[in-house]
């Protein structure tokens, strides 16, 4: 039983994670209408910024995070300038292809620049709280609990720059329409790389509070990808509020799946494969995924 | 000389069949894989550069086609030739299969898809260790017992040449015709006759079908398989081989096969810092010079096959695609 | 000796988009040698119509007849292939294709073509349109009278016995409307069907024999046009739009 709560506890911590990492992808297809291949590898980038900063900057564990946010912010204004410009541009045909071509090349760019910087073997950072908690029966790290905290904090906070502030409700509208954003003055391409660094330093948060404990390697970003993805499918491409509940429900449903499993050996692994199948499954059911008339193509 | 093109491709095939034993035996292994991925760039290219659908599965195949041939060699006896040509079936179906339950699927939401059936694979073949070895590797029957890597190579490039035939009929047919045009509209295509669903199916199972053959060669070549031959990095060098090359043709994306390939041998003592090379040419191709590097080149060598040939087709305003 | 035949046959057609009812229990019979413009405010459902019809949706009520046929639910290449040709709203042309490969894909759908045979009848429809001499252009450069031209054509491949149009005359320079004008005519004269949706008036009462106007999804006037423009609730549907 305890095994049970234990991993239904996990679970949601987890999700947290999830739904950081795929709001992201949502703000970033909201706005720039593609899909973001490469956001795996930001998360990556993230977790490795706060690592470098805690054990090189002796940063502590917010000043860890704060940096890593804001690193990839300019990162993520970077990319998009070099990299998406063609997407605004009458010339660029098939934009969807485009946007899926190039963001796969950046995330194999990353990847293989991340391996030599980095190295390829796993790294941790210094626990943010040392320690475990003892909740009833349970025993759960501080880090943990301080990753899913912080992870709620950053949603809390995202939600009320999206509704309360103007530079979030400004990105709301542009998400919804850029013609009649740009009539209200608002300037989108502006809102393109406020949403791409966004995106990008969300995703930079979630790998930097999950870094203490599951450890940082190059190639961490790749099945938290395609769980982003299931999520955002899931949650309804274009909506924060879905994704956040379906990143939730997801690491939920993902800590409850190893508890059930039979093989303890193999129940790990199939975990993995546990958020692909549903993926293929919500697919299958709804090819554009849940909230289809959301995805506009762009010509 | 019309056709002037086709008969220098065709001199430098000879070339490399009747001087290939001059090889040593490194870069005999080098030319071996580089047709490998030549196999599988061709096929991919006409999946995702002629029929438009951007599939992310295709090295799953490859490895499906392996394990294949390779177990069931392993369990009934089978000669190779036999287990190759049940892989091959094997990925036939089952692309066609993906080929269907992807119908309605279009560009990202397909990659994603595709993309998660290849890890499945990938997850599977891993995990499953005491029927495939796991991580540890299968061992495969070896295609021949010979001292050098001669045969290969011999293999390795009548199934290129084999590929490379069956998919240019393939796509100088009207089958050709028909993928090109789903890719620039399916919804126009319908409304021209084209049988969508079939042509979507029809391109997935082909270009799967190959992608098994290269994999059974390749099981049977290596002598070790490892769920790693379907892994997303290996899929990421095929995307970065087609398209560097130019993923709408075949020739362009076998020359990026190639190129990249000896490319990356060349540079062998860089190591790791070859794959960041190869990221910031795809960058800068897809930024640049979106229809592949060699396409300028290769379509100016079919011009010299034209010059008392009908005109040649006029190029549209620019290079397509290039630049914002 | 018979009337002419019905070709097409909608009865009872409806298509719901989410919450809207986009058609709402349409009946429209188009007969063999009519020249229809299908007309209504914007939003009618006109477009969404006459993809029930070409086989681009299928419809959540009713049913399609071809030439007494069913042929509900059926996709849009079969009905090409039994002769129903259609242009769209906004030209979507094989871009990448040259001209010549845009006519080629229908004419190579059809059983029994050949590529020396679809090639020559690509080149006397392309003479017809007048763009026999951009052959060899990739259709995007065409320019966007030329597109819409090239679209007819390639519905023309098909052989259609019936061709809808949507708003064909959208955007069009004048003297290239009365070209298409005169283009239609021709093809009208030589037996085809024709079902045109537009807003230009002006051209459409220049064709048409017959006004289908279509409001809110459902059909409120069907008829000649001089009757058809005096109908009450043809003006009152306009006005409220």
């Amino acid at each position: 039983m305890d095994y049970f709560v234990l991993q239904a506890t996990n679970g949601a911590i987890i999700g947290v994670i999830y739904a950081l990492i795929a709001v992201g992808v949502t703000i970033i297809f909201s706005i720039l209408k593609i899909v973001n291949f490469a956001h795996g590898d930001l998360y990556m980038l993230g977790g490795y910024t706060a690592y470098y900063a805690i054990t090189f900057l002796g940063a502590p564990p917010l000043g860890a995070l704060a940096l890593s946010m804001a690193a990839l912010f300019l990162f993520g204004a970077l990319v998009e300038r070099l990299l998406l410009t063609p997407l605004y541009s009458e010339r660029t045909e098939r934009k969807d292809e485009y946007g899926l071509l190039v963001t796969f090349g950046l995330a194999f760019f990353l990847r293989n620049t991340a391996l030599i910087v980095f190295g390829p073997f796993p790294l941790r950072p210094r626990s943010f709280v040392p320690g475990v908690a003892h909740l009833g029966s349970l025993t759960v790290t501080w880090d943990r609990i301080f990753a899913g905290a912080l992870g709620v904090a950053l949603i809390i906070g995202l939600l009320y720059f999206m509704h309360r502030t103007l530079w979030g409700q400004a990105l709301d509208a542009v998400s919804q329409s850029r013609e009649s954003a740009a009539i209200v003055g608002i300037n989108p391409r502006l809102f393109n790389s406020l949403a791409f660094a966004v995106g990008a330093a969300l995703a930079a948060a979630a790998g930097a509070l999950i870094a203490p404990v599951y450890s940082l390697a190059p190639d961490m970003g790749v099945l938290p990808n395609i769980q982003a993805y299931v999520v955002v499918i899931l949650g309804g491409m274009g909506s924060v509020v879905g994704s956040i509940v379906a990143g939730i429900l997801l690491g939920e449903a993902e800590g409850l799946f190893t508890a059930f499993f039979p093989d303890p050996t193999r129940a790990l692994a199939y975990t993995n494969a546990f958020g692909v199948l549903v993926l293929m499954a919500v697919l299958l059911v709804r090819p554009t995924g849940l909230f289809g008339r959301r995805h506009v193509r762009m010509e | 000389m019309r056709g002037l093109h086709a008969y220098v491709l065709a001199a430098a095939g000879v070339c490399a069949l009747v001087y290939g034993h001059l090889l040593n035996p490194y870069w005999m292994h080098v030319a071996i894989i580089a047709m490998f991925y030549g196999i599988l760039a061709a096929s991919w290219s006409l999946l995702a550069g002629y029929a438009g659908l951007f599939s992310l599965g295709h090295m799953a195949f490859a490895s499906l086609g392996g394990y294949t041939s390779a177990l069931l060699v392993q369990w009934y006896r089978l000669p190779i030739p036999a287990g190759m040509a049940a892989g091959v079936v094997l990925c036939t179906l089952v692309g066609a299969g993906i080929g269907w339950i992807c119908l309605r699927m279009s560009g990202p939401y397909l990659a994603i898809f595709t993309l998660g059936f290849a890890e499945i694979v990938r997850i599977t073949f891993s995990t499953e260790d005491e029927v495939t070895g796991g991580m540890a590797g299968l061992h495969t029957a070896p295609l021949f017992r010979a001292a050098t890597d001669l045969p290969y190579y011999y293999t390795a490039f009548g199934l290129l040449v084999f590929s490379l035939a069956t998919l240019a009929v393939i796509a100088r047919s009207r089958w050709g015709l028909f993928l090109r045009a789903l890719r620039e509209d399916e919804q126009a295509a319908a409304a021209s006759g084209v049988a969508v669903a079939r042509f979507r199916t029809l391109a997935f199972a082909v270009a799967s079908g190959f992608a098994g053959l290269a994999g059974g060669f390749y099981a049977h070549y290596v002598g070790i398989l490892t769920p790693s031959v379907g892994s997303l990095d290996l899929m990421a060098l095929l995307v970065v081989m087609a398209v560097i090359g130019g993923m709408e043709r075949i020739p362009t994306a076998v020359g990026g096969a190639f190129g990249v390939e000896f490319l990356q041998e060349a540079l062998r003592a860089y190591g790791q810092w070859r794959l960041v090379l190869f990221g910031l040419i795809l960058l800068g191709t897809m930024r640049f010079a979106r229809n592949g590097l060699l396409t300028p080149a290769w379509l100016q060598f079919v011009r010299l096959g034209e010059i008392r040939g009908p005109a040649p087709a006029r190029r549209g305003v620019g290079q397509e695609g290039s630049g914002p | 000796m018979t009337g002419p035949g019905v070709l097409v046959r909608g009865a009872g057609l409806v298509k719901r988009f989410g919450g809207i009812v986009a058609v709402d229990g349409v009946e429209v019979s188009v007969a063999e040698g009519d020249l229809i413009g299908l007309i209504g405010p914007n939003g009618s459902g006109k477009t969404t119509l006459v993809n029930l019809l070409t086989g681009h949706l299928p419809p959540d009520g009713g049913e399609v007849f071809l030439r007494g046929r069913r042929v509900t639910g059926a996709g849009a290449h079969i009905l090409a292939a039994l002769g129903v040709g259609r242009t769209f709203q906004l030209t979507q042309l094989f871009g990448r294709m040259t001209v010549l490969e845009n006519m080629l894909v229908p004419g190579l759908t059809q059983p029994g073509s050949t590529w020396e045979g679809a090639r020559q009848r690509a080149r006397r429809y392309l003479e017809f349109l007048n763009l026999a001499h951009l052959e060899n252009q990739y259709a995007r450069n065409l320019s966007g009278g030329q597109q819409k031209l090239l679209e007819l054509g390639r519905a023309l491949m098909l052989e259609p016995t019936v061709l809808f149009l949507d708003e064909p005359f959208a955007g069009v320079h004048p003297r290239l409307r009365d070209e298409l004008i005169g283009r239609i005519r021709d093809l009208h004269r030589s037996g085809r069907t024709f079902v045109v949706v537009d807003h230009d008036m002006d051209s459409i009462l220049r064709l048409a024999r017959r006004l289908i106007v279509l409001a809110r999804g459902r059909t409120i006037a069907d008829g000649p046009p001089d009757a058809v423009r005096a109908d009450p609730a043809v003006l009152a549907a306009y006005a409220g739009s």
